[in-house]
C-alpha cells in the first residue's frame, strides 16, 4: 500500500509540477497545430528528457500525450483540419456545428468527453496492468515471440492501406534493427566498420527522422498559400441539461468502443474515433443528423479516440508491446532511463503504476480547467504563422537528436531517416510498422533464437498460448487481406442492384 | 469497416453526405510508374540486404541459428513481398494516393534548400560551435519559410538560440 502511496506522492514534488505544466502547455500547441502529430512532439521531447530522473520526464511525455489529446480537437472543429489523426471523426459533426454557429458548445462538448474518456482508461489501466502483467510473465520464449508477431500483424493490418506495403515496412524495421553487435554471440552486422553503429542504430534519433522531419519536409514539399480562417463566432459554450442526457449514451457506447481498441496493440484513437462515431451513429434516434452538426457525433468521436490512452498504456508497460506510435516512441525513451516495460516492470517496480495513473489522471483535468476557460484565448493560436512553426520544429529536431547522445553523428542519422521517411510517406510505406519492428526486432529475433535453440521447429506450434496467438496473427492478416475483397464485392453488389 | 476505411483517408473531410463543403482535392494522383518504381526499387534494396546478410563475418564459424540466419529470414520474406509488389504494380490498378497532397514547384525548391541548410548547420556546428550557426540557420530558414520582416528573423532567431542554450546547457546540463 505505501508503494502505491509513494508513487501518487512522488508526483506532486515541484520539479514533476513543473514538468507537467511544460508538458500541459507543449501537448496543447503541437495538438492545436495540424501536421504537428503527439508521436511527432514525444519523439521530439525524448530528446529534451533524457537528463531527467524516470518519474519528471513520464510527467513531460505523458502530459504531453494527453494534452494533445485535447488541443487536436480545436482546428477539428474551427477550420475542419485534424489536429493529429485521432480527431479526424470530430470533424464530422465539429465542423458542421462550429459552421451552425454552435463552435463554443461543440469545443466544451469535447474537451469534457475527451476527460471523460481517458479517465475511464485509466481505470482500466490501473485495474489491468498489474494481472496482465502477470499472465506475461509466465511467458517463455515461444509466447514471448508469438506476442510479437501478433502485436506486428495487428498493426500492419490496421495502419496501411496495403498489406504489402504494411509488412514490407515491419520488415524494414526488424531488419534495420539487426545493426549492431549480435544479441546473442557479440558479432558486428551491417556496421561497415563504423564505430558508431557498434550499438546499434540510436533509436530515438530515427523516430525522429521519420516522424518529425519526414512529416515536416512532406509539409514544405506540399504547401500550399491557401489559408482557411477559423470560425470566429463561437456562439454559447456550456451544454443545456437536455444535451447533457443526449450525449451521455454515445459517450458510453463509444467509450467502451475505445476501451477495446486502445487494448489492441498499433490501434490507435485515429481508428476508435472512427468506429466509436460508427457505433454511436447506429444506436443513436437521430442517426439521419450525424454528419451535419449532431453534438451526439461529436461526444462519440471524442470520447472513444481519448478512451483509448489508457489501454494502449496497459499493453506497453505490461507486455512491453506498444499500444500505439507514441507509446512506441515512449518505450525508446524509458529504457533510456533503465526502465525496461514489459511483464516484470511491474513486479520490479510497483509504485510506477500509480506514478502513471496519477500523472495521466491530473494531467487529465489540468487539461480539462484549461479548455473550459482559456479556449478563447487558445482560439487565436491557431493564426500563428507557418515559418515560425516550421523553423522551431527544424531547429528542436536537430539540437532535441544532439542531446540524445551528444554526438553529431546521431545529427546525421536523424537527417538520413527524414529523407527515408518522406521517401517511405511518399511511397505509401507506413512508418508505424517500421518503428514497431526496431523496437520490438532484438525481443523477437532473441526470443525466436532461444525457442528454436531450446524446443527447435516445432516449440511455436507445440504449446498452446503461442500456437492461439500465432493463429490469431494469420487471422489478422487473412482479414486484412480480405476486407478489401469483400468491400469491393460488395460495391458491386450495390451497383448492380441500387435498390 | 469498408465505410470506416473511406472516411478515414478522406482528408479530415466530415463524411460525403454533407454536401455543404465543397473543397478542391490537393490528394496526389495514383500512379502506375511509381508503383512500379517503388517495388523494384525494394526487391533490389531486399536482394542487397540478403547479399550482405550472406556476408556477416563470424568469429566462431556459422552454421544453424547463427547471427547471419535472422537478417537471411528478414532479407527473403522481403523480397517476397517486394515480388509480390512488383507482380501487382504491372497486373492491379495503381493504388489511390489519397493519404498524400500533390507536391508543389516551390515545395521542392523549399524542401531541398532547408535540407541543405540543415546539413551546412550540422557541419558547421561540429567546426566552429553552437551560438552563431544555429542562429543564422534559423534566420535563413524563416527566410526561406517567406518571413520578411527583419525585426521577426532577428528576434525570433535570437530568442530561439538563447531559449535552446538555456535550456540545454544550464537547466538540462547537456554541453553544446
Amino acid at each position: 500500500m505505501s508503494a502505491l502511496l509513494d508513487g501518487v506522492l512522488a508526483v506532486f514534488e515541484p520539479s514533476v509540477m513543473l514538468c507537467l505544466s511544460i508538458g500541459v502547455v507543449v501537448g496543447m500547441l503541437v495538438g492545436m497545430f495540424p501536421g504537428i502529430t503527439a508521436t511527432m512532439a514525444v519523439a521530439l521531447a525524448s530528446g529534451f528528457t533524457m537528463t531527467l530522473e524516470p518519474v519528471q520526464g513520464l510527467a513531460v511525455l505523458l502530459t504531453i500525450y494527453v494534452a494533445a489529446n485535447f488541443g487536436d480537437r480545436i482546428p477539428s472543429i474551427l477550420i475542419n483540419t485534424p489536429g493529429t489523426p485521432a480527431s479526424i471523426a470530430t470533424t464530422f459533426d465539429g465542423y458542421p456545428m462550429a459552421k451552425n454557429g454552435q463552435a463554443g458548445l461543440a469545443l466544451i462538448v469535447s474537451a469534457l468527453v475527451s476527460a471523460v474518456g481517458i479517465v475511464a482508461s485509466m481505470v482500466l489501466f490501473a485495474g489491468a496492468a498489474v494481472p496482465l502483467a502477470q499472465l506475461a510473465l509466465r511467458f517463455g520464449p515461444s509466447e514471448m515471440f508469438a506476442v510479437v508477431v501478433l502485436a506486428m500483424t495487428i498493426m500492419i493490418s490496421i495502419s496501411s492501406k496495403s498489406i504489402t506495403k504494411g509488412l514490407l515496412a515491419g520488415i524494414i524495421g526488424l531488419f534495420i534493427a539487426t545493426i549492431g553487435r549480435d544479441p546473442i554471440t557479440g558479432d558486428a552486422r551491417f556496421t561497415f566498420g563504423i564505430r558508431e553503429l557498434n550499438g546499434g542504430l540510436d533509436f530515438i534519433a530515427v523516430i525522429i527522422g521519420l516522424f518529425g522531419i519526414a512529416e515536416l519536409l512532406d509539409q514544405l514539399l506540399t504547401h500550399r498559400n491557401h489559408e482557411v480562417k477559423p470560425i470566429s463566432a463561437l456562439g454559447r459554450w456550456w451544454p443545456t441539461k437536455a444535451e447533457y442526457k443526449r450525449i451521455a449514451k454515445p459517450t458510453a457506447i463509444s467509450g467502451l468502443v475505445g476501451l477495446v481498441v486502445g487494448i489492441i496493440p498499433g490501434a490507435g484513437g485515429d481508428i476508435a474515433g472512427l468506429l466509436g462515431w460508427d457505433r454511436a451513429k447506429a444506436a443513436s434516434s437521430t442517426k439521419a443528423t450525424f454528419g451535419k452538426g449532431n453534438i451526439e457525433g461529436v461526444a462519440a468521436a471524442d470520447t472513444a479516440s481519448s478512451a483509448t490512452l489508457g489501454g494502449s498504456l496497459t499493453t506497453t508497460m505490461a507486455l512491453g508491446i506498444p499500444g500505439d506510435s507514441v507509446m512506441a516512441v515512449m518505450i525508446g525513451s524509458m529504457i533510456v532511463w533503465g526502465i525496461q516495460p514489459g511483464p516484470s516492470l511491474f513486479v520490479n517496480e510497483p509504485a510506477l503504476v500509480a506514478t502513471i495513473t496519477a500523472i495521466m489522471v491530473l494531467a487529465t483535468f489540468i487539461t480539462l480547467a484549461i479548455n473550459l476557460v482559456r479556449m478563447p484565448m487558445m482560439v487565436k493560436l491557431l493564426d500563428m504563422p507557418k515559418p515560425y512553426i516550421w523553423a522551431t520544429v527544424l531547429v528542436f529536431c536537430i539540437v532535441g537528436t544532439y542531446a540524445t547522445t551528444n554526438n553529431l553523428f546521431t545529427v546525421w542519422v536523424m537527417l538520413f531517416f527524414g529523407v527515408v521517411g518522406l521517401i517511405l510517406k511518399r511511397c505509401g510505406i507506413p512508418a508505424g510498422p517500421i518503428v514497431l519492428g526496431l523496437i520490438l526486432g532484438p525481443l523477437a529475433e532473441s526470443n525466436l533464437r532461444r525457442s528454436l535453440l531450446i524446443d527447435g521447429p516445432t516449440g511455436l506450434i507445440d504449446k498452446p498460448i503461442s500456437a492461439t496467438l500465432i493463429g490469431l496473427a494469420i487471422i489478422a492478416v487473412i482479414a486484412a487481406l480480405g476486407s478489401p475483397l469483400l468491400a469491393r464485392r460488395k460495391a458491386k453488389r450495390a451497383k448492380a442492384n441500387p435498390s | 469497416m469498408a465505410e470506416l476505411e473511406q472516411l478515414a483517408t478522406s482528408s479530415g473531410g466530415t463524411p460525403p453526405l454533407d454536401e455543404t463543403i465543397a473543397e478542391p482535392d490537393y490528394s496526389a494522383a495514383p500512379s502506375r510508374r511509381l508503383e512500379i518504381a517503388i517495388a523494384v526499387t525494394a526487391l533490389m534494396l531486399s536482394l542487397l540486404a540478403l547479399w550482405l546478410s550472406r556476408n556477416i563475418i563470424l568469429r566462431m564459424g556459422g552454421g544453424g541459428v547463427d547471427p547471419k540466419w535472422w537478417p537471411t529470414l528478414l532479407s527473403v520474406l522481403a523480397a517476397g513481398l517486394a515480388a509480390i509488389l512488383v507482380g501487382m504494380s504491372f497486373l492491379a490498378p495503381p493504388m489511390s494516393r489519397g493519404e498524400v497532397e500533390a507536391t508543389e514547384k516551390d515545395g521542392w525548391i523549399r524542401m531541398l534548400v532547408a535540407l541543405t541548410l540543415s546539413a551546412i548547420y550540422v557541419f558547421a556546428w561540429s567546426t566552429i560551435g553552437y551560438v552563431i550557426p544555429t542562429l543564422v540557420f534559423t534566420a535563413a530558414l524563416l527566410f526561406l519559410f517567406g518571413l520578411r520582416s527583419w525585426k521577426g528573423l532577428v528576434i525570433f532567431s535570437l530568442a530561439t538560440t538563447a531559449f535552446i542554450y538555456g535550456l540545454f546547457h544550464y537547466l538540462l546540463k547537456v554541453p553544446l
